[in-house]
């Protein structure tokens, strides 16, 4: 509890200080109209910049978040509007140019961590709000921006230009699809550009790079294909009726966005802090027009296809070791039944994550817990961590017992697949 | 609901009444046992008390395979998990053994059945004498689950012993399991309702709803008890005191509240355990060994207000600790303590032993 308050304590305090930069800024030079501000800090909402950009426990967009690469460590930069340390000296073609080309003055080429093949999307009018934003809506922070710890020549920034040449070469605004609706187009806007859910949720190829920037194209139907992040499946966004997003409404995707759950599960890992940061705060008509333009993305092809539905069984039953381990340590929150309690606890039958065809996130979960989304007005609830009580043939046995049960299909789990992802998990922590 | 509590009291009389016979049958006074109708019973002994502590390890539901009498130990299990929708003559309130013992029993801070059957038989204030644990389920018969005793020679009853016996296999008999009891709160806290219905609201309402009516499935079954209300428990159970409901937030509620698994079943062997570091997540709220997210005022003040909601009478409770003895927190008139009303005690059933 105590470090939860901490936390929310210092977004309150961060919050307050962000509105006294705000006010002694805009007083300061008043070059742009609060509105142009306020458009730009939704912008920045909704491309999510603090979160990479705020280190644990730093000040906001002062940058310092170390991004553990496997040729080294890089740390995000100092966004803030300090002439020295941050971006106080840009003007709007700097800023621009960084935002979505990946080139900062100087002609130094930033490192794709930052998603500007996806920002490259991003509108004028955006951009400009957003540059508002950044010079006179956030409070300039005097500090320096930490050196990678790669050694030379993984140093050199020059080969990041032939990357860039190689997969990010397209640097056009978006640009409206005339087939479709306003609603739609918005949604792809947002998607495929400032929302950048690509750089998770897409496969990344040999070069890092996502394979597709969009669902057109050769390689369309990769976009948002799900993929591995930090030990956690990010899940497949597309039609699919197992393990993608086939079978959730577009109120499912909203509610999910908007609240970090819905009925049939909560969201886990990474895009807790995306739903915290971010998509909590998108309005409603952004966050249906997203849910229109996800719900319109095909199955994709590579993945299995919906088996034929089981009927479900009623309850587990307490003969196989995997269901009585299920019941001695989790039927308490997620019930015999396996339909755990609507808005509490995630239900175990025809959820997603549990029958998904790569079981990594289910077996993350029990390992490590998790805390559903920090968002307002909503109760987080925390998933315990299992690793220090439950063998790696335990968790297999439950896992296997769990995607099998209630009509689940997921394939059984073995103990060696428990044992790599618990050997991940505690290398990153 | 008023001509059901009716019925079920009514019940309760004559079930209590032959109750209280069998008890009598089993007192430590020789002459109730004489002139009671059951067959006379050896005298209970009460255990000696435990001379030191072992840590808190549960049996692994798992492995019930390898037990000779694995299916009636499952059986047990099964009662004290589905205690409603299996004994529904015994249970008249919303209520399972596992609502008050978490998880069947296995999660420690909230009664948990580790280690208690090597207490029994105990002397028991309440009932000012040596109860057997078939006594003691019986007690949560009557009182939490507001509902009848389970005849002791029932298939139900000795799987219940079974189960029981089964969660203190690895206890030694002269040994206390260190967090199987409720934690502690102490009486000294002055309670405050108004600000635990505050905080009844933030950290309970969730799971067991605003008015305390508890939440149901989509097939219509309860799934977090209702904690008032005339589906609830009675006033004569622990859980409507004060501080005893207080130690119970206090160590075992909210679940879902930390990264702590709340099973209780101890750290694996060296061998198995993972690398250092392997269940940490840079955010979380750790329960502490003690006890849980909530301070012990906050405890207090939330209990206070919830366990003095409108909840089913228990008449019978007036004849509670007759030689005295009663804490503080006891919500109803004591005949010991000669602070009933003739009322009072004309509508409840005759004391246990015919007195």
């Amino acid at each position: 509890m105590s470090v939860t308050n901490k936390k929310s304590r210092l977004h309150y305090v961060s919050g307050f200080l962000l509105i006294i930069g705000w006010v002694g800024f805009a007083q300061a030079s008043p070059r742009f109209s609060p509105q142009e501000i306020e458009r730009g800090a939704y912008v920045a909402k909704v491309g999510d910049c603090i979160a990479c950009h705020t280190a644990p426990g730093g000040k906001p967009f002062a940058g310092g978040l170390p991004m553990p690469l496997p040729m080294g460590t890089i740390y995000s930069s100092n966004i803030t509007p300090d002439p020295t340390d941050g971006i106080g000296k840009y003007t709007f073609e700097d800023f621009d140019r960084a935002v979505r080309k990946g080139v900062a003055p100087g002609g130094k080429y930033l490192y794709p961590a930052m998603p500007y093949p996806s920002y490259a999307k991003v509108t004028p009018e955006d951009m400009k709000a957003l540059y508002a934003y950044f010079m006179q809506g956030v409070k300039p922070v005097a500090q320096p921006d930490k050196p990678p710890t790669m050694i030379w020549p993984l140093t050199l920034r020059w080969p990041l230009a032939i990357w860039k040449w190689m997969y990010a070469s397209d640097d056009h605004a978006y640009q409206p699809d005339p087939k479709q609706g306003a609603q739609w187009n918005r949604g792809a806007y947002l998607v495929e550009g400032l929302g950048h859910c690509g750089a998770c949720h897409t496969p990344r190829g040999i070069g890092m790079q996502e394979k597709a920037l969009s669902a057109s194209g050769a390689d369309g139907s990769l976009f948002l294909s799900g993929a591995k992040v930090e030990n956690w499946y990010a899940s497949n966004l597309r039609g699919n009726g197992v393990g993608g997003l086939g079978g959730w409404s577009v109120a499912d995707i909203v509610q999910l966005l908007k609240t970090g759950r819905n009925s049939t599960g909560a969201a886990m890992g990474s895009m807790t802090e995306v739903i915290h940061h971010s998509s909590q705060h998108w309005t409603d008509a952004d966050l249906e027009a997203v849910a229109i333009y996800l719900k319109s993305l095909p199955a994709d092809p590579n993945k299995p296809r919906a088996p034929q539905p089981v009927a479900p069984a009623p309850q587990p039953d307490l003969h196989s070791v995997g269901s009585l381990a299920y019941a001695q340590h989790c039927a308490l929150c997620h019930q015999n039944d396996g339909e755990g309690a609507a808005g509490v606890f995630p239900a175990m039958a025809s959820n997603p994550t549990v029958e998904s065809r790569d079981a990594l996130n289910l077996i993350h979960v029990i390992l490590a817990g998790g805390q559903t989304a920090e968002v307002k007005g909503i109760h987080q609830f925390t998933m315990p961590a299992f690793a220090s009580v439950l063998s790696d043939q335990q968790v297999a046995d439950i896992a296997t017992f769990v995607r099998s049960g209630w009509g689940n299909s997921g394939a059984a789990v073995s103990a060696s697949e428990v044992a790599k992802v618990r050997a991940d998990i505690a290398k990153t922590h | 609901m008023k001509n059901s509590t009716t019925d079920s009291r009514a019940n309760m009389t004559v079930h209590t009444l032959l109750a209280a016979c069998l008890l009598a049958g089993i007192a430590a006074q020789p002459v109730l046992a004489q002139t009671a109708s059951a067959p006379a019973a050896p005298a209970l002994v009460a255990k000696p008390k435990p001379t030191r502590e072992v840590p808190f390890k549960a049996p692994n539901l798992a492995a019930l395979s390898h037990e000779p009498n694995g299916a009636e130990i499952l059986y047990g299990y099964r009662l004290m998990t589905q205690t409603r929708k299996l004994l529904p003559h015994n249970v008249g309130a919303a209520m399972n053994c596992t609502s008050c013992h978490l998880g069947g029993g296995f999660v420690p801070h909230s009664s948990a059945f580790v280690g208690q059957n090597v207490l029994y038989p105990m002397y028991n204030g309440r009932a000012a004498r040596v109860v057997s644990m078939a006594d003691r389920i019986n007690g949560c018969m009557l009182r939490s689950m507001n509902g009848k005793p389970i005849p002791k020679d029932s298939r139900e009853m000795k799987a219940m012993l079974a189960f029981m016996a089964w969660m203190s296999k690895d206890v030694p008999a002269d040994a206390k399991v260190k967090g199987a009891a409720l934690y502690k709160i102490s009486t000294s806290i002055k309670p405050d309702p108004v600000r635990g219905k505050a905080i009844y609201a933030e950290r309970c309402a969730a799971c067991h709803g605003i008015d305390g009516q508890g939440s149901k499935n989509a097939k219509g079954e309860y799934v977090f008890p209702p904690l008032w209300g005339p589906d609830s428990f009675n006033i004569g159970a622990g859980m409507a005191r004060t501080y005893t409901a207080a130690g119970f937030v206090k160590g075992a509620m909210p679940v879902a509240d930390s990264l702590h698994p709340p099973t209780g079943v101890g750290r694996m062997s060296a061998s198995a355990r993972p690398p250092e570091g392997g269940a940490q997540l840079p955010r979380g709220v750790e329960r502490s060994e003690e006890g849980g997210s909530m301070s012990d005022q906050d405890a207090v003040d939330v209990a206070a207000y919830f366990s003095h909601q409108p909840r089913p009478d228990f008449p019978m409770s007036i004849y509670d600790w007759p030689k005295g003895g009663a804490p503080k927190d006891v919500r109803y008139c004591l005949v010991s303590l000669g602070n009933c009303t003739p009322a009072e005690i004309a509508r409840a059933p005759k004391p246990p032993g015919g007195k």
